[in-house]
C-alpha cells in the first residue's frame, strides 16, 4: 500500500492552497480532487445538485480534464511545485484504528476513479472537501433543472457545461447574487431572484450589478411549485404569508431553479475518521471541532475551506479560504518539524487577521424561515426524500414505507410521538422506521430538512440534535470499481462465510465439531 | 426515587416520569431475543420491564442480512427454527407493524468442486433430519438466477426459508411489547444485579432500581459482563462483522443465495444486500454503545458479490455497515433458565438471534411460565461448558485484536 506524508482532499482553494504551501514548506504531498467527476455520478445528483443540466460534453473525460486544469491555476501551480495531483479521484472511505478495529498500523483512505479503486496510507491529512447545496422539498423539484448554487458554479467555472437557459435563482445572499451573475455572465438569462427575506441579503454592489442588468427581485416571496413535464418549464411564486397580495401567484418561466439558501459543509469524510462536530447554523450546519492550528480533535487532521464553515462574505473574498489552506499547510509542517514554531508563529499571526469574523444566522433563523413557507405552500404530501418517496407527512408520521402496502390495525405506541416518548429525537432511528434519507443520493438532498423538520416536531433545538450517521462509501460506486485487484492471497483462500471458521482442536471441545455451509 | 438521570456514551438525559419499581419480569437488552421474550410475556399477562442501554434494534438485531432459516443443518436447533417459520407468518399481524418478511427459497450456489463438496454435505445434513433438499447442477442453478456466475458448478436449493427487514422488525418487535401492556426503558443501562437467598431480587440501572424476581438476560455481546452480575461464568466472544448494500434495483433476485462465500439477497425495496468474510474479535463495555467501524472490507465483499452476480457487477454499492455479535464455544446459542441464582433466565444467540427470535421468545415464556419450553432446547444449557478452560478464546484463537480466525 502506498503512504503519504500528507493527503489533501479537495482541490478548490483551500485545498490547492494548502498543497501548495506544504510542498514549499518540505512536505510530499498528494492532493485529490473528484473533478471531473463521471457523468452518471453527476446524474445522481452527486457530490452536488447537478439537476441533469449537464452538457454531454460532460462525457468527454479528457476534454473536461482540461477544463478543470485551465479554470484552477492553483492546482497547476501546485503539481509544478511537485504535488502529486490525482484528479478524477473519489475518496469513498476513511479508516482508522480504533476500538473494535485494529488492523491498521497507519490510517487509510480509500480511493477510486472511473476505472478502479485502491487504498493509501496517510501520517497527516488536511481535508479540504467544500461544501455542498442546501436543498429544501417543494412540488417539482423531481423535474429536471432543479440545481444548487455550487452545482451551478461548478458547471459554469470547472466543466463550462451548463445546460440552462433561463433560471430563477432563490436565496438573495451573495451565494445567490453571485450565482445570478455568474450565469449571466455566461450567457443564461435570469428570470428572476426570490426570497422569503423582507430585503435582498447580498451586497449592494452585487444587487445594484443585477438589477440595471434587468433581473427582477422578488422579495418576501415563496416557491409555490416547480412546473413542467419531466423537466422545469416555469416556476411559480408568491408573496409569503401576512404579506399583501398574498394570494397572487406569479409564474416565471424557466427551465432551471437554482437553489442559493445556503451552503453545507461536507463532513462526510470527516465524520468517518472520527473528528468531533458540532451543530454551528452560522456556518451551514455540522463542522468538524478545530483549534486555532485548524486542527481537529483527531491528532493529525485538518480542516481548510468551506469545510470548515461557509458564510456569505467568503463568496467574494477566495483570501479567505485560501489563507485558511496555508495555516492547514503551516500545522502540517510544523507538526513535522519541517518549520520550526518562532517562523510558524509569525507566518499565523499574518494569516490569522485575514480570515475575518464568521458572520452569519447562527438561529437557523433564515433556513427555517424558508422551509415554513415551503411548507406552508407545499404541504406536507411533498416528498421530502426524493429517492425513497417519503412525504414530510410520512417521515412525522413514522410511517412504513408506502411500497410495503401496510394496512395494520391503529398504531398504538408505533408512532412519532410514541418514539419520542421512548427516547431523545435520533435521526438514524427515524431514518430506519421511514427510508427517509436511505436512497441513492445519500442523503445530500434530504438531511437538512429531515433534521429541521424532526426536531421541530419533536419541539428540540436542531442543533441539539446528534448529527445522523455517514457510511462509507460516501460515493456510491459500482461493485467492479470497488473491485479490489490487490485483494492478498490469504483473503482470497481464507475467506469465512459466517463463522464458518477453522475448527481449532481443543480438549474440552471434544468430538464435536461446527456443521455448516462451508463453500470454498 | 428521583426521575432524571446523566449517563455516558449514547445515553442521554431520561425523565423517568412514569418511574417503576417492580415488576414480574424485567429483560435486559433491547434486541430481538430480549424484545420477543418480552413480547409473549406481556402477551401472558405478564408485567415485563425491558431495559435497553440504547435504542432498541440497534446492533446485531438491527444489523444482520435478515435470513430467517429453519436451521435444517443444525439439529439442536432446527425445532426452534421450524417453530420460528412458522411464527414469522403471522408475525406482522400479531405485532400489528410489518416487518417485511417473506417467504423467500433458498440457493445455495457452488462455483468450485470443492463448494460443490460442501453443499452435497450440507444436502445430507437436512436430508438426515428429514428435511428437504434439491441438489442441484449449473444449468438449473443458471435458469433461477440468470445473473449467476458462469463457472456455477451446482447448487442447493431449500423451500423453507424466509427474510425479513431487521431494523424494522425490531421496531415491531417493540413497538407490538408496549402496545401489550409492556413498559421499555430506552437509553437505560443495567449495571447490577442483586440476588438473595439463591434468587434473583432486583436490577440496578442508571435510572433506578426494579424489583423482580425474574430476570431474563438476552444482551448480546454484554451478556458475559451481565452473567458475572450474578454469579455466572458465561463464555462468549464479541465479534465485529461487515455488510454491505446497494442500490435499489427492480426486482431480480427470487432466492435468497448463499455463496462464493457470501449470504444475502435482494431485499423488498430492491437493495441488494450481501455479507461475509472476516470477522475482528473484540470485548465490549457494560454501559456505552460499542463503536462499529467499517474497514476496506467492503472492497472484498463487493468483488465477491460481483464475481457471484456478474450479470450485476456495474450495480453501486450504496452503505456498507458493521455489528457486533457474540459466539459461545460450540458456536451455539444458550436458552436456559438456570437452577441458580433461581429465576435468572439466559439468552444468547451466537448470531442465530434474528431468524430464530420469535420461537425464542415463546421458549423464554414458556420457561417462565410454565417452567418448560414447549420447543425443544435441549443442548441449549449453559452448563455444557462447565469444562471450557478460562483461557479459552485465547486457545481458539478468538481473543480481542483477533482477525479472521
Amino acid at each position: 500500500m502506498d503512504k503519504a506524508q500528507l493527503v489533501v482532499v479537495g482541490g478548490g482553494v483551500a485545498g490547492a492552497s494548502a498543497a501548495l504551501e506544504a510542498v514549499k514548506l518540505g512536505v510530499e504531498v498528494t492532493l485529490i480532487d473528484e473533478n471531473p467527476l463521471d457523468f452518471s455520478m453527476m446524474g445522481l445528483d452527486i457530490p452536488l445538485c447537478f439537476g441533469q443540466r449537464m452538457m454531454p460534453t460532460v462525457r468527454d473525460k479528457g476534454l473536461m480534464l482540461q477544463r478543470v486544469v485551465d479554470s484552477n491555476e492553483l492546482l497547476s501551480e501546485a503539481q509544478e511545485a511537485g504535488v502529486d495531483v490525482q484528479l478524477g479521484t473519489y475518496v469513498w472511505g476513511s479508516f482508522t484504528n480504533q476500538e473494535h478495529s485494529r488492523q491498521f498500523e497507519t490510517p487509510v483512505l480509500g480511493l477510486a476513479d472511473d476505472e478502479r479503486s485502491w487504498l493509501l496510507e496517510y501520517d497527516n491529512l488536511i481535508l479540504a472537501t467544500g461544501a455542498r447545496d442546501f436543498v429544501l422539498a417543494f412540488p417539482g423539484r423531481h423535474l429536471a433543472g432543479i440545481m444548487g448554487a455550487n452545482a451551478v458554479d461548478s458547471l459554469i467555472n470547472r466543466y463550462q457545461a451548463l445546460a440552462a437557459t433561463n433560471m430563477v435563482v432563490l436565496g438573495s445572499g451573495d451565494l445567490g447574487l453571485s450565482t445570478a451573475l455568474k450565469a449571466l455572465d455566461h450567457g443564461v438569462n435570469v428570470s428572476g431572484i426570490v426570497d422569503v427575506s423582507p430585503e435582498v441579503r447580498g451586497s449592494d454592489e452585487l444587487r445594484s450589478t443585477l438589477e440595471a442588468r434587468g433581473v427582477p427581485f422578488y422579495i418576501s416571496h415563496t416557491a409555490i411549485e416547480a412546473r413542467g413535464y419531466r423537466e422545469v418549464e416555469a416556476l411559480v411564486i408568491r408573496p409569503i404569508e401576512g404579506e399583501p397580495g398574498a394570494n397572487n401567484e406569479t409564474e416565471i418561466a424557466c427551465d432551471t431553479v437554482c437553489l442559493a439558501i445556503g451552503l453545507v459543509p461536507n463532513v462526510e469524510l470527516a465524520n468517518l475518521t472520527g473528528c468531533l462536530m458540532t451543530f454551528r447554523p452560522e456556518l451551514g450546519g455540522y463542522v468538524p471541532d478545530r483549534d486555532e492550528y485548524r486542527r481537529t480533535r483527531v491528532g493529525n487532521v485538518y480542516v481548510a475551506g468551506d469545510i470548515d464553515g461557509f458564510t456569505e462574505n467568503m463568496v467574494s473574498n477566495p483570501m479567505i479560504a485560501m489563507n485558511q489552506g496555508k495555516l492547514a499547510a503551516l500545522s502540517v509542517a510544523e507538526s513535522m518539524g519541517m518549520i520550526d514554531q518562532v517562523k510558524a508563529d509569525t507566518t499565523r499571526q499574518r494569516l490569522i487577521p485575514t480570515l475575518g469574523v464568521m458572520e452569519g444566522d447562527s438561529t437557523n433563523e433564515y433556513r427555517s424561515a424558508w422551509l415554513s413557507s415551503l411548507v406552508s405552500t407545499g404541504g406536507m404530501e411533498v416528498n421530502v426524500c426524493q429517492c425513497e418517496e417519503v412525504t414530510r407527512r410520512e417521515l412525522l408520521d413514522a410511517a412504513p414505507p408506502r411500497f410495503l402496502g401496510w394496512h395494520g390495525k391503529e398504531r398504538g405506541h408505533g408512532t412519532f410521538d410514541g418514539l419520542m416518548k421512548a427516547g431523545p429525537l435520533n435521526l438514524d432511528h427515524v431514518k430506519r422506521i421511514t427510508r427517509a434519507g436511505m436512497g441513492y443520493c445519500q442523503g445530500r438532498r434530504c438531511r437538512e430538512e429531515i433534521a429541521m423538520l424532526s426536531a421541530q416536531a419533536a419541539g428540540v433545538d436542531v442543533a441539539q440534535v446528534p448529527v445522523a450517521s455517514y457510511r462509507p462509501p460516501v460515493r456510491p460506486l459500482p461493485m467492479d470499481i470497488l473491485w479490489p485487484e490487490d485483494e492478498p492471497e490469504e483473503l482470497r483462500n481464507n475467506w469465512p462465510i459466517w463463522f464458518n471458521i477453522p475448527w481449532v482442536e481443543a480438549e474440552w471441545r471434544g468430538k464435536q465439531k461446527y456443521k455448516g455451509f462451508s463453500p470454498r | 426515587m428521583e426521575g432524571k438521570t446523566e449517563v455516558q456514551g449514547i445515553l442521554t438525559k431520561v425523565d423517568m416520569a412514569d418511574y417503576v419499581d417492580s415488576a414480574d419480569v424485567v429483560i435486559i437488552g433491547g434486541g430481538v431475543s430480549g424484545l420477543s421474550s418480552g413480547f409473549r410475556l406481556a402477551k401472558a399477562g405478564k408485567d415485563v420491564v425491558l431495559v435497553e442501554k440504547g435504542i432498541v434494534g440497534w446492533e446485531a438485531s438491527g444489523r444482520n442480512g435478515g435470513g430467517v432459516g429453519d436451521r435444517g443443518t443444525e439439529p439442536r436447533l432446527t425445532a426452534l427454527g421450524l417453530e420460528s417459520l412458522r411464527l414469522w407468518d403471522n408475525l406482522d399481524q400479531e405485532l400489528g407493524y410489518p416487518t417485511e418478511f417473506k417467504r423467500i427459497e433458498l440457493l445455495g450456489v457452488a462455483l468450485t468442486e470443492s463448494a460443490m463438496g460442501a453443499v452435497s454435505e450440507s444436502a445430507e445434513l437436512r436430508n438426515k433430519q428429514g428435511l428437504e433438499c434439491r441438489v442441484l447442477n449449473g444449468d438449473e442453478i443458471r435458469k433461477m438466477v440468470p445473473e449467476i456466475s458462469g463457472n456455477v458448478v451446482g447448487g442447493s436449493h431449500v423451500t423453507t426459508y424466509g427474510h425479513a427487514n431487521p431494523q424494522r422488525a425490531s421496531q415491531a418487535f417493540a413497538w407490538g411489547f408496549q402496545d401489550a401492556g409492556g413498559r421499555l426503558y430506552q437509553h437505560t443501562a443495567v449495571t447490577g444485579i442483586t440476588v438473595e437467598h439463591g434468587r434473583v431480587r432486583s436490577v440496578e440501572t442508571t435510572a433506578g432500581t426494579i424489583k423482580a424476581d425474574v430476570v431474563v438476560s438476552a444482551a448480546g455481546p454484554q451478556t458475559g459482563l451481565i452473567g458475572e452480575m450474578v454469579g455466572l461464568r458465561v463464555p462468549i466472544s464479541p465479534a465485529r462483522v461487515e455488510i454491505l448494500v446497494t442500490v435499489p434495483l427492480e426486482p431480480r433476485l427470487k432466492y435468497r443465495l448463499h455463496g462464493n462465500g457470501l449470504y444475502g439477497g435482494q431485499t423488498l425495496r430492491g437493495n441488494l444486500l450481501f455479507g461475509g468474510g472476516p470477522h475482528e474479535w473484540t470485548d465490549v463495555g457494560l454501559t456505552s454503545e460499542p463503536s462499529k467501524p467499517n474497514t476496506p472490507l467492503v472492497r472484498n465483499i463487493a468483488r465477491r458479490l460481483a464475481e457471484l452476480l456478474p450479470g450485476l457487477k456495474s450495480t453501486r454499492v450504496l452503505r456498507n455497515w458493521a455489528g457486533i455479535v457474540e459466539q459461545t464455544p460450540d458456536q451455539y446459542p444458550i436458552i436456559d433458565m438456570l437452577d441458580e441464582p433461581e429465576g435468572f433466565v439466559l439468552v444468547t444467540t451466537s448470531a442465530h438471534g434474528f431468524g430464530l427470535s420469535p420461537a425464542t421468545g415463546q421458549a423464554v415464556c414458556d420457561l417462565i411460565t410454565r417452567g418448560k419450553s414447549r420447543i425443544p432446547i435441549d443442548g441449549l444449557k449453559l452448563d455444557r461448558f462447565d469444562n471450557v478452560p478460562d483461557d479459552w478464546r485465547e486457545q481458539v484463537r478468538w481473543q480481542v485484536g483477533a482477525y479472521n480466525t
